[in-house]
């Protein structure tokens, strides 16, 4: 009963499928080391330091950590966080030099600026407030909310920012509060705060100006990425239009909405929707080609070329696991990627060959095998494993025999269902007579 | 205790009766006050529950058996063994358990007759559970030498590989009954009718 | 004293003379009402006095004399005359006329009840106390409040089997609670003796979804049976309730269960050592509750529940990779839990040993033989004759002032959730 006819067919359309990448040449990037001088220029302010610092934690080289160290050692003196100052002076611990040693006299005199700084902010803002000058305690308020943020101190800084809202007159200030308050909620890690003011701010009565609006989606792609919605944190990113340029480095830099919106659509796009909203998406596509291997990844896997699109997936993932968002995110989205591959791949066959699967899924037959239960027992795919000749044959369910034992078992709930329910309410019955018979 | 209907199942080989036969008169011998565990054919009313495989039922038997008559009687305790062996699913040793003893007159045509029907059991498992067996093996589940148990199922049309003394397992074809009696095709045509009016 | 002899005497006389047809019962029946105090006054004449009496024939006086004289206290010697008494009246009694005073009936059932237990040989009662039900009973589908007690005989004597024959009628009348739910209990304990789940399952559900007004200890031991044979049976375990079942189980009967309910929690992740591990730490609660067999039964379907698990996903699969996954200690033992299903018509397979192989089959019933038909045609018919019933129960109900009246007062808080369950109306 070996059905050896469908094996032949079976086996030439496997070869069209899979192995046609060793005639297409193409470079692929080997897992070169995160090049962290031109990572960090993509970025600005606060994120650069936190990004470089996350990095200097999380990449287990030395070198490259000192480096890192190093250059957020360099940005922090741009600014005036003494706190964070200390805390990378720490971190380093003498292993750069004098030249990034403590340095308190930069420290103190950058406390002591800080404190008169504040007492005039104080005194500014008590004034305006006996004056009932609106515009001026919204002005004086902000001033606060970035002297703290200048400064490290993220909560204080939202309070700040969140309370210049009564004192707004203008749509443009209702929605430059919402910019601070998303921009200090996302350093601080409070992307539920981000998503209410992202719709606050769309919700605003002037039209907004296109750059806004490229940020806002940014914002909300990046709450639902944190929320492990990734099918709405796919969306958002594939609507940032080309306008974002490099106008958000405070928080994201273009390459980044590639990346993350490519990784999240890959996860939870169905083939459709990955044609007509990210491939055939011209805008998207600017962004495409800002990170070249998230492209042509892309293209693999919609083109079945799997081997190539999971070997593309191998070498990003060491720089994805530095990203300061998608780090949590990189095995259940490379899970998602793997196990809709999968299923793709034998969606239109009868019969597959699972030596030629494995290989095209640089795996072994028997870790094969084991990704295929688990697909299986879930009925992602609707197959059963030949162990002993390696094949997978596509399960056609008998209609009919369904039917018929789906009516007996429907039959037999109901009498169950039905003899159970006559009792209940004779129960009930017999209750109620007694409870009206103690009455009277 | 009238046990003439016991008797008369026993005398006629009606084995498949002496469960029910048993648990009657047990229950009325019971209710009616009479001391009957001394005198009562525990050994053969265990057979009667293993001939008809309701395991379950011996077993609580068994567990009725005062503890005396456990001591005093080795057959019923023998008896037990065989049911153990099935509670257990140790095919095999269902085999073991029947030969080590050595039954008295009266137990003995029962045993023997469960052995037989076991076997065919055995037989009917192997022919639905196997497509091929070690010549070993099914002697083992059929309880006989290998060359017995090979000829008995060459005889029903499995073949030999000698070389690796393995057997294949030839299925019988099923024969169902597939006709329709006509009446009973009336009998839906109206209910789908009703349904649908 | 004089009187007394007397009065019995003539008592005796009345019986004998009123027993031939319905009208003489109920007239002898008033007469037997109103010599309640003579009956009580001296238990040897009582006693004696019975043998001049045939229990077939003076079936009704026979009752209220044997009633009588179990309610004095019995001395040892004379218990087992009594109880030999009692079994061979409910043997012979005519049921007609024990209906007439169905009350004495029961009593004395019952007391005969508790002296078989009190004399620790409960099969004793089995025989007399199920032909004391089908008398009892008008008809096999009302559930007498001698059930309870037949099954608790049945179990304390280890006669399941026996036991299993009043739990194939089907019971619909039934109007005390109490008798419902011990009936529910104890037929599931019996049904799990003869490993008769699906029985079982249907009889305990019955019992952890009756209306109740407050939480009983039967409904708190039946839920946690009823999680134990879920698992058993259907190999997984729902923690909602239906509902229709009464919020004060819902609220309460989980607080009560909870390693039955860690149990099915862990069953559920397919893991055998966790669940052992689990089985471990609560062993001692298990056995306390009696419960300890029937989770044993759990562990080992666990087995079957994973190699029937993978019927679904491999069409072949080495002995050795099913030992592998299902946590067995190899091919030999792999090999004989398929054997086992197999042979229990649980999974669709053929083992070859040649390759060390196992070939999983699909269900080869092709629902065309005439036994599926003729099997598919009388549940048709069964479910036919239950939705008429559904239907003139809906109808009675519709028309009685005393709902009716109940519905006009508050229209609000009834609703028709109890019949959610089911079609509102199946037509046939």
């Amino acid at each position: 009963m070996e059905p050896d006819e469908d094996l032949g067919q079976i086996a030439d359309g496997i070869y069209a499928n899979g192995d046609e990448n060793t005639q297409r040449h193409r470079p692929i990037i080997s897992s070169e080391q995160l090049d962290i001088e031109a990572y960090a220029a993509l970025y600005s302010g606060r994120t650069k330091i936190t990004r470089l610092l996350f990095i200097a934690g999380r990449c287990g080289n030395a070198s490259m950590q000192l480096e890192a160290l190093r250059m957020a050692y360099d940005e922090i003196k741009k600014g005036e966080n003494t706190q964070l100052f200390r805390e990378v002076v720490q971190k380093i611990d003498g292993s750069l030099g004098t030249t990034y040693g403590p340095d308190p006299a930069w420290a103190d005199s950058v406390d002591r600026r800080a404190e008169l700084r504040k007492e005039k902010l104080e005194n500014e803002l008590n004034a305006y407030r006996t004056n009932l000058i609106k515009e001026s305690i919204r002005m004086g308020y902000n001033d606060f909310g970035d002297f703290y943020y200048a400064h490290g101190q993220l909560g204080e800084a939202f309070k700040n920012y969140v309370r210049t809202r009564d004192y707004c007159t203008t749509a443009k200030h209702i929605i430059h509060m919402c910019l601070n308050a998303i921009l200090v909620s996302i350093e601080m890690g409070q992307f539920t705060h981000v998503t209410s003011y992202v719709s606050k701010a769309e919700q605003s009565q002037d039209a907004l100006d296109v750059v806004t609006v490229a940020k806002l989606r940014c914002a909300a792609g990046l709450a639902h990425l944190e929320a492990k919605k990734y099918k709405l944190a796919a969306r958002k990113f594939l609507e940032v239009g080309p306008e974002l340029g490099n106008n958000y480095t405070e928080v994201i830099a273009p390459q980044d909405v590639a990346t993350y919106g490519g990784l999240c659509a890959l996860a939870s796009f169905d083939r459709a929707e990955l044609k007509s909203k990210v491939i055939d998406n011209i805008n998207f596509r600017n962004f495409l080609e800002l990170v070249p291997e998230i492209r042509e990844l892309i293209h693999d896997f919609y083109t079945s070329h799997y081997a190539s699109c999971l070997e593309y997936l191998g070498n990003l993932k060491a720089n994805l696991l530095l990203d300061i968002h998608l780090h949590d995110h990189v095995e259940t989205l490379y899970d998602q990627i793997r196990n809709k591959a999968l299923i793709q791949y034998t969606h239109p066959f009868v019969s597959v060959d699972l030596n030629m699967m494995a290989n095209a899924f640089k795996t072994s037959v028997p870790g094969l095998e084991k990704e295929l239960e688990a697909l299986i027992t879930d009925n992602q795919i609707q197959a059963r494993i030949d162990s002993h000749n390696k094949i997978l044959y596509a399960r056609h369910a008998d209609q009919r025999n369904a039917t018929f034992q789906r009516v007996l078992q429907t039959g037999k709930e109901f009498d169950r269902d039905v003899r159970s329910m006559l009792l209940r309410a004779n129960l009930l019955k017999h209750e109620y007579i007694l409870r009206t018979s103690r009455k009277h | 205790m009238d046990t003439s209907l016991l008797n008369e199942a026993l005398a006629s080989k009606s084995y498949d009766k002496i469960a029910d036969i048993s648990d009657n008169l047990m229950l009325q011998c019971a209710a009616e006050g009479i001391e009957f565990q001394d005198e009562w054919p525990y050994a053969i009313h265990l057979l009667g529950h293993i001939y008809n495989n309701d395991i379950n039922s011996a077993r609580f038997l068994w567990k009725k058996i005062p503890a005396a008559i456990k001591e005093a009687r080795p057959e019923v305790v023998a008896v037990w063994r065989i049911g153990q062996k099935l509670w257990k699913r140790d095919y095999v040793g269902v085999h073991e358990a029947i030969r080590e003893f050595s039954w008295s007159p009266e137990v003995q045509p029962i045993v023997a007759s469960f052995a037989e029907l076991y076997k065919k059991r055995m037989f009917e498992i192997l022919l639905s559970a196997y497509s091929t067996i070690s010549t070993k093996d099914s002697a083992h589940f059929l309880g006989m030498s290998e060359n017995d148990a090979t000829n008995y199922v060459l005889q029903q049309g499995w073949v030999l590989d000698s070389a690796s003394q393995m057997l294949t397992v030839k299925k019988h074809a099923v024969i169902t009954e597939q006709k329709l009696d006509p009446s009973k095709l009336q009998r839906l045509t109206e209910y789908v009718f009703h349904l649908e009016h | 004293m004089n009187l007394n002899m007397n009065s019995m005497e003539s008592l005796v006389a009345q019986i004998q003379g009123l027993s031939s047809n319905a009208s003489d019962i109920a007239q002898l029946h008033n007469f037997l009402k109103q010599s309640e105090e003579l009956l009580h006054s001296d238990f040897t004449r009582l006693l004696s006095s019975l043998a001049e009496l045939d229990p077939s024939i003076h079936s009704l006086g026979f009752l209220y004399i044997l009633e009588a004289c179990m309610s004095f206290p019995v001395a040892k010697e004379q218990v087992n005359e009594l109880i030999v008494s009692v079994a061979r009246f409910i043997n012979s009694c005519a049921a007609e006329q024990i209906r007439v005073a169905p009350d004495k009936f029961i009593s004395v059932c019952k007391r005969f009840k508790d002296q078989v237990i009190l004399l620790e040989a409960p099969i004793r009662g089995v025989a007399p106390m199920l032909t004391a039900v089908r008398k009892l009973q008008s008809s096999s589908e009302q559930l007498t409040t001698l059930h309870a007690d037949f099954l608790l005989l049945c179990i304390l004597a280890k006669c399941y089997k026996t036991g299993i024959s009043v739990l194939e009628d089907d019971i619909y009348e039934t109007d005390q609670p109490r008798d419902f739910f011990l009936y529910c209990y104890y037929g599931g304990m019996v049904c799990i003796g003869q490993k008769q789940f699906r029985k079982a399952l249907e009889l305990l559900h019955n019992v952890v979804t009756a209306p109740m007004s407050t939480l009983n200890a039967i409904a708190v031991e039946a839920y946690k049976k009823y999680i134990l044979v879920s698992l058993i049976h259907l190999g997984q375990f729902s923690t909602s309730f239906p509902k229709y079942t009464s919020s004060v189980a819902q609220r309460n009967l989980k607080t009560y269960s909870q390693p039955y309910l860690e149990l099915s929690n862990s069953y559920g992740t397919g893991k055998i050592s966790e669940l052992e591990t689990l089985v471990q730490t609560n062993k001692e609660k298990f056995e306390t509750e009696n419960n300890l067999g029937l989770v044993m039964q759990v562990v080992s379907s666990m087995y079957k529940r994973n190699i029937q698990r993978l019927t679904q996903t491999y069409l072949t699969l080495s002995l050795q990779d099913i030992a592998n996954t299902v946590q067995l200690r190899g091919p030999k033992e792999a090999e004989m839990h398929v054997l086992q299903m197999i042979e229990d018509g649980e999974i669709f397979a053929t083992i070859n040993q040649k390759d060390g192989m196992v070939r999983f089959l699909e269900d080869p019933e092709q629902y065309k033989t005439c036994g599926m038909i003729e099997h598919i045609d009388s549940s048709i018919k069964r479910l036919m004759v239950l939705s008429k019933k559904l239907t003139s129960m809906d109808e009675l109900m519709s028309c009685d002032p005393m709902y009716l009246g109940k519905v006009g007062r508050e229209r609000q808080r009834f609703e028709f959730d109890d019949f959610d369950s089911v079609p509102q109306k199946f037509t046939i």
